[in-house]
């Protein structure tokens, strides 16, 4: 959960507390899992646990724990005392608990009294015998831990009702039909041509068509226009800055920081470049994955594959201020948490960081489950890669510090030339309570999947003294498994969600038991199967936007709405398409578009557009420049807007532009004053409105209702109604009248502009339908 | 219903139904579909439901005084003579590992300044706050808190957050999530910087973290345009904009008509209905040249060290009276000698950023006091943490998070009291610790919010603003 710790520079603090920021609430009604909740199997040995009640329960008991050291059982003894660990597992020599027996220990215990050596060895040889990885902290899975839905197979199959074979499209809408029809409803009309192409042309790449585009569409007399326009925007550059963009909310994409310096990134944005690139070309998801787990270890590993580990780097980082020693170290777990967080969440659909310090409260996930999967990235450390001559043999690398390089480099996570780190579990998450070694493993409740899990994992000896860890091809090589049964779910869900504006699972990055339910169950494992079995993420979005169910129009008839309000009010059958708003970048990019004045350079470096100065008193440090006006540099797709953590563009902040703290898999959509605020004054939108109003004064004939008419379909998409031609010439008309009054040097222009400025303020510029 | 399509329970907790009700019940000048600042329709409807009050609140209203860099107890308002004693030597308290700079030595420095005990309750104060000194009946000290970092930007985050790391929602952003706003037209949250800058950590600190944004802080400035974007560009005159946004009003009524259960699309002719009336009210809460001269001249406007801070105290009580539900002022901007981060010389910071705030906040204490406002709202005071009894250089003091003060007045506190203790050297807090939650708590509290059941459910977790833990200060409440 934590993306980041920062720390004290030097401070013995509760470390239970600060990670305690675990911030979960019990709910009494629902904790099943609980009392299945079994952190250690066994028991103390008879013989053993006679002497250390006969020598130290006095102290160390139930009832009197000195120093948090509970001896009267394993758990207990195995979790050690509030400054760590008094045995070692299977080596008695290094165990605190037996060093102080010794006659001349200091200090020594009991405090008064000695044990014999008798049972000084009855004790050590108890430890010795112990397995190093003694099994702690492991769940007792449930029949029903294992039946839940999430984790069983992908079944492929069809809707076994009977559906209208006018209606549907393709495979995907009987599914949709067979849930509607069981509910007693119908699905809508198809669209028009004109909305269908807006709301493709907004989903795909995230700008509106222009008219000419709207008018050749909704002309044409080919059968397969449509398909036509689908395949040139999922071919078109534009496809993977809008997707790029999404991908950017899941990976916590910033090019600072955070913290106190908000230190710059500028090796960030090559990460970013990656993804938008990666869409563009439709790389296979396995690819994607593998690329980003572990792009560093694959075989035909590029700058490129490396680069993709920026996916680990992008969090929040505090690079000035890490701490020393135990605070350092500390630090990295924590930032450690931030990745293995945001990985588990975004891949698989699971909070496994709720299981850093205790058990999950939820869905079967243990501590020690946490553990075995930071066991895959606890030996990789954060280095930049020069990039000037890349080798894949011999990877020009230095670590990652508060000073990044002057050179072309790439933020990279990799554990190249790096030993391998013993990983152990911490009690409560706390650094300075040390329990057993765990091995790389991933969580036991996914077993099935036919890898080693956390409870039958052992520590392979070759690790420690491999020069090849490959630790988290491993991992990527799981989750792209084609019985990994969330991998494939959970993107084709996502896909679903981006389009839909809601996932067949509704809460995309948590499919725990918390999370929500699936409304189409087997239509998710048929998407699922398709994009596992495909590898396409374009070819999945082709069936999904040339579906029935998506080009349905968004506002069924009436009685359909009482009917559709009374039974599905939310929709989740899907008897409409979703209205949706603009989100933050494609509202700004079609606030560029109207104009037709967006800048679509490429890649490269982020851009800084003006942020008005007395806004930019909270961006101190790693400043914002003062741009004295905006031009054309800065009119760029706002995918590439630089993203400073602790100032980010106001436009899109407002909008609800992700914090990028922690991986966002969903949007938040408010509704605050401030956002018609900065759409009625910012003079970047003003501005725009000007340009925009120059387009259509240059390009229409030279009366009021031509440009009113040209106004309406650059910003709407279509041909407007001779209604609203009027009242619009009527507008801009009392406007010039009025603006001569007021000495307006150009009242008609600025009377167009004031037109143009309603248009980009208007519902239906900002909503989807 | 079908339990498999109804997700989870907080959507069933916000379906369209409750949220009408929701909406029908508060109310509002906007005829069926209200919209308040906080009222924003969230597509993802998590919290579409106004948790609180849990019970009658005793404070309305919340004015923190957030004096950043850390403000030194044991010079202001936790006296320890013990300290001229050690004076130059070494305590036996003192741990390396406590202090932030190298340059700290474990040797005592004693205060500069003198304390004398004010009013009937005879609470220690001192010489640096004359003016505060007489209000000393109403304060309330808690002279034993202590936090997890002596670092600013984590300790930061916990004195606003609750949590060490961004990304939580801060104090002000639970409150209003927790209470709504009174006024449609500002925002429930509102921030006021130091004229020098923002503090480390700068937005983050106001951030609504994963809760809606409508529930984020809102700076609020006392010169120029008050809040960002409030007022029309050049040369749009208000007659002009209402020409606009009645053509506005009239399309997107329109296209809402066309879609009647979309009720986004009213609550956003609603917004730009409010927005259109901010941009008049917004400049009218903070036109001081409405308050009086002897007003203006009690909070030391006319003083050149008092001007700035006195300006945000005054803005703080207008801005109390039209209902802001939390108001963050901080004293001290960008970093060192400008905060109370007193590195180099306690005596001449301290100095200088006592006397820019004495005065203006017993202008405030006494002026709500005038106006009946001070029993319904909350004044909080305090930094990230305190500073170190022992000496970094020659005559300056560390940061310090074992023990330090912070002080509460109104809004149903007692007041003339002192509570908790920390140790003769003032170094580790020893009688009646508190833990920062339990000030979140206390503060909850006071405003009708039971800081256990507020809670807000972000990626599988109900997260609250005292996470874990966190114990409501009883004894101070009046």
């Amino acid at each position: 959960m934590f993306s980041l710790a920062t720390i004290a520079r030097s401070y013995t603090f509760s470390a239970t507390k600060f990670l305690s920021g675990c911030g979960l609430v019990f709910l009494l009604a629902i904790q099943p899992s609980i009392a299945n909740s079994e952190p250690a199997s066994g028991a103390i040995p008879l013989d053993v646990s006679e002497i250390l009640e006969k020598h130290c329960s006095e102290c160390h008991g139930e009832d009197e724990a000195e120093h948090d050291l509970d001896l009267s059982n394993l758990v207990g003894t195995l979790r050690g005392s509030k400054t760590g660990p008094v045995i070692s597992p299977a080596r008695s020599s290094g165990s605190l608990l037996i060093q102080v027996l010794a006659k001349d220990a200091d200090p020594h215990m009991p405090p008064e009294g000695q044990l014999t050596e008798a049972e000084i060895e009855k004790l050590s040889n108890w430890i010795d015998g112990l397995k190093s990885d003694i099994a702690v902290g492991r769940l007792k899975l449930t029949e029903a831990d294992k039946a839940y839905w999430a984790f069983q197979p992908m079944g492929a199959s069809l809707p076994e009702d009977v559906f209208d074979p006018s209606w549907t499209v393709n495979s995907i809408d009987p599914f949709i039909v067979s849930k509607l029809s069981k509910a007693g409803l119908s699905p809508s009309e198809p669209a028009d041509r004109a909305t269908l192409l807006r709301r493709v042309y907004f989903d795909l790449i995230g700008l509106p068509p222009t008219p000419a585009e709207v008018r050749a569409f909704v002309n044409s007399k080919q059968v397969d226009a449509y398909e036509q326009v689908v395949d040139r925007l999922l071919a078109s550059p534009r496809y993977g800055e809008r997707w790029g963009r999404h991908w950017l909310d899941l990976a916590r994409y910033a090019d600072s920081g955070g913290f106190h310096n908000d230190i710059n990134r500028p090796g960030a944005w090559r990460y970013r470049d990656y993804v938008i690139d990666a869409f563009n070309r439709d790389t296979p998801y396995s690819q994607f994955v593998r690329e980003q787990l572990a792009g560093d270890e694959l075989k035909n590993a590029t700058a490129q594959s490396w680069i993709a580990t920026g996916f680990s780097r992008n969090g929040p980082s505090n690079e000035d201020n890490m701490g020393k020693g135990f605070a350092k170290e500390k630090y990295r777990l924590d930032e450690l948490d931030g990745v293995i967080s945001t990985t588990s969440n975004v891949f698989l659909g699971l909070t496994l960081g709720c299981a850093r310090c205790h058990d999950h409260k939820f869905d079967p996930i243990s501590q020690r489950d946490y553990y075995s999967f930071l066991a895959y990235f606890n030996s990789a450390e954060k280095q930049e890669l020069m990039l000037s001559s890349f080798s894949a043999s011999s990877p020009k690398l230095i670590a990652a510090s508060a000073k990044p390089p002057k050179e072309a480099y790439g933020m990279v996570l990799t554990d190249r030339g790096k030993k391998y780190r013993e990983t152990r579990l911490l009690w409560r998450g706390d650094v300075r309570k040390q329990g057993p070694v765990v091995a790389p493993a991933v969580p036991a409740v996914l077993s099935k999947t036919g890898l080693k899990d956390s409870e039958n994992s052992t520590q392979p000896e070759d690790l420690q003294s491999s020069e090849d860890l490959s630790l988290r091809s491993d991992l990527a090589d799981w989750m792209v498994a084609a019985e990994n049964p969330l991998t494939w779910r959970v993107m084709a869900n996502r896909l679903w969600h981006y389009h839909f504006g809601r996932g067949l699972v509704a809460t995309p990055s948590n499919f725990g038991k918390l999370g929500a339910q699936p409304s189409h169950p087997k239509l998710l494992d048929w998407l699922a199967i398709k994009l596992r079995d495909g590898q396409s993420i374009k070819s999945l979005q082709r069936l999904i936007v040339t579906s029935a169910t998506y080009r349905q129009s968004s506002s069924a008839d009436e009685a359909e709405t009482v009917k559709g309000s009374e039974i599905d009010p939310e929709n989740v059958l899907l008897w409409r398409m979703n209205r949706r708003r603009l989100e933050a970048e494609p509202l700004r990019d079609a606030l560029l578009a109207v104009g037709a004045n967006t800048n679509f350079r490429m890649g490269g470096a982020g851009v800084k557009p003006r942020v008005r100065p007395d806004l930019l008193v909270a961006s101190q440090r790693n400043k914002w420049p003062t741009v004295k006006a905006d031009g054309p540099q800065h009119w760029r797709r706002s995918v590439y807007v630089y993203v400073k953590r602790q100032l980010q563009l106001p436009l899109l902040e407002l909008f609800d532009a992700p914090s990028t703290t922690h991986s966002c898999g969903r949007r938040v959509r408010s509704l605050v004053p401030t956002q018609a605020l900065v759409l009625l004054n910012d003079e970047f939108v003003r501005g725009q409105a000007m340009i925009f109003a120059q387009r259509v004064e240059a390009n229409a004939a030279d009366d009021v209702s031509s440009q009113v008419e040209l106004a309406l379909w650059i910003a709407l998409s279509r041909q407007p109604s001779d209604e609203r031609i009027r009242q619009g010439a009527e507008f801009v008309a009392m406007q010039t009248d009025a603006l001569k009054e007021d000495g307006d040097k150009e009242p008609s222009l600025s009377a167009l502009q004031d037109f143009c400025h309603v248009l980009m303020n208007l519902s239906e510029f900002v909503y989807i339908d | 219903m079908n339990r498999n399509i109804v997700p989870t329970a907080e959507e069933e907790r916000a379906s369209l139904h409750q949220r009408r009700r929701w909406l029908a019940q508060a109310g509002s000048g906007f005829g069926a579909t209200a919209l308040s600042w906080m009222m924003a329709n969230e597509s993802q409807a998590a919290t579409a439901r106004q948790p609180g009050p849990h019970f009658a609140p005793k404070a309305k209203n919340v004015i923190f005084l957030f004096m950043y860099g850390g403000p030194s107890h044991i010079d202001l308002f936790d006296p320890k003579p013990e300290l001229d004693k050690w004076h130059g030597k070494a305590i036996p308290v003192f741990r390396k590992e406590d202090a932030f700079m190298g340059k700290t030595n474990p040797n005592a420095l004693k205060s500069p300044f003198k304390f004398a005990k004010y009013g009937e309750s005879g609470l220690d104060i001192s010489d640096r706050f004359p003016e505060l000194a007489t209000c000393a009946d109403d304060l309330c000290v808690i002279r034993s808190v202590h936090c997890e970092s002596n670092n600013h930007a984590p300790a930061l985050f916990q004195m606003q957050s609750g949590s060490l790391m961004s990304g939580h929602p801060s104090m002000g952003s639970w409150a209003t999530y927790g209470l709504g706003s009174e006024n449609q037209s500002l925002p429930g949250f509102v921030v006021m910087l130091d004229h020098q800058g923002a503090p480390v950590n700068g937005a983050m600190n106001w951030s609504n973290g994963f809760i809606p944004a409508s529930h984020q802080g809102v700076p609020l400035r006392s010169s120029g345009e008050p809040i960002a974007y409030v007022r029309p560009p050049a040369g749009m005159t208000p007659k002009r904009q209402r020409r606009q946004l009645d053509l506005l009003a009239k399309w997107n009524q329109q296209y809402a008509d066309k879609n009647p259960a979309d009720e986004e699309l009213a609550s956003r002719i609603s917004a730009y209905e409010l927005a259109f009336n901010m941009q008049r009210q917004a400049p009218d809460a903070v036109d001081l040249g409405q308050e009086t001269e002897a007003i203006r001249r009690m909070y030391g406007l006319d003083q050149k060290v008092n001007q700035h801070f006195g300006r945000n105290c005054l803005m703080a009580r207008r801005l109390v009276e039209r209902g802001v539900r939390f108001v963050q002022i901080y004293s001290g901007g960008n970093v060192g000698p400008s905060a109370w981060d007193a590195h180099d010389d306690i005596e001449k910071n301290h100095t200088l950023h006592c006397a820019e705030t004495d005065r203006p906040i017993a202008a405030l204490i006494k002026d709500l006091k005038q106006r009946g406002l001070f029993d319904t709202t909350l004044i909080v005071w305090g930094g990230e943490f305190g500073r170190s009894p022992t000496a970094e250089g020659g005559k300056g003091r560390d940061h310090h998070a074992r023990g330090f003060t912070m002080w509460m007045a109104g809004g149903g506190i007692k007041g003339g009291m002192a509570y908790g203790e920390t140790d003769e050297f003032g170094y580790h807090a020893v009688k009646d610790r508190v833990a920062v939650p339990d000030v979140h708590a206390t503060i909850l509290h006071l405003m009708g919010l039971d800081h256990e059941k507020l809670t807000y459910r972000f990626q599988g977790r109900d997260y609250r603003l005292t996470d874990v833990s966190g114990k409501v200060l009883s004894s101070l409440v009046g």
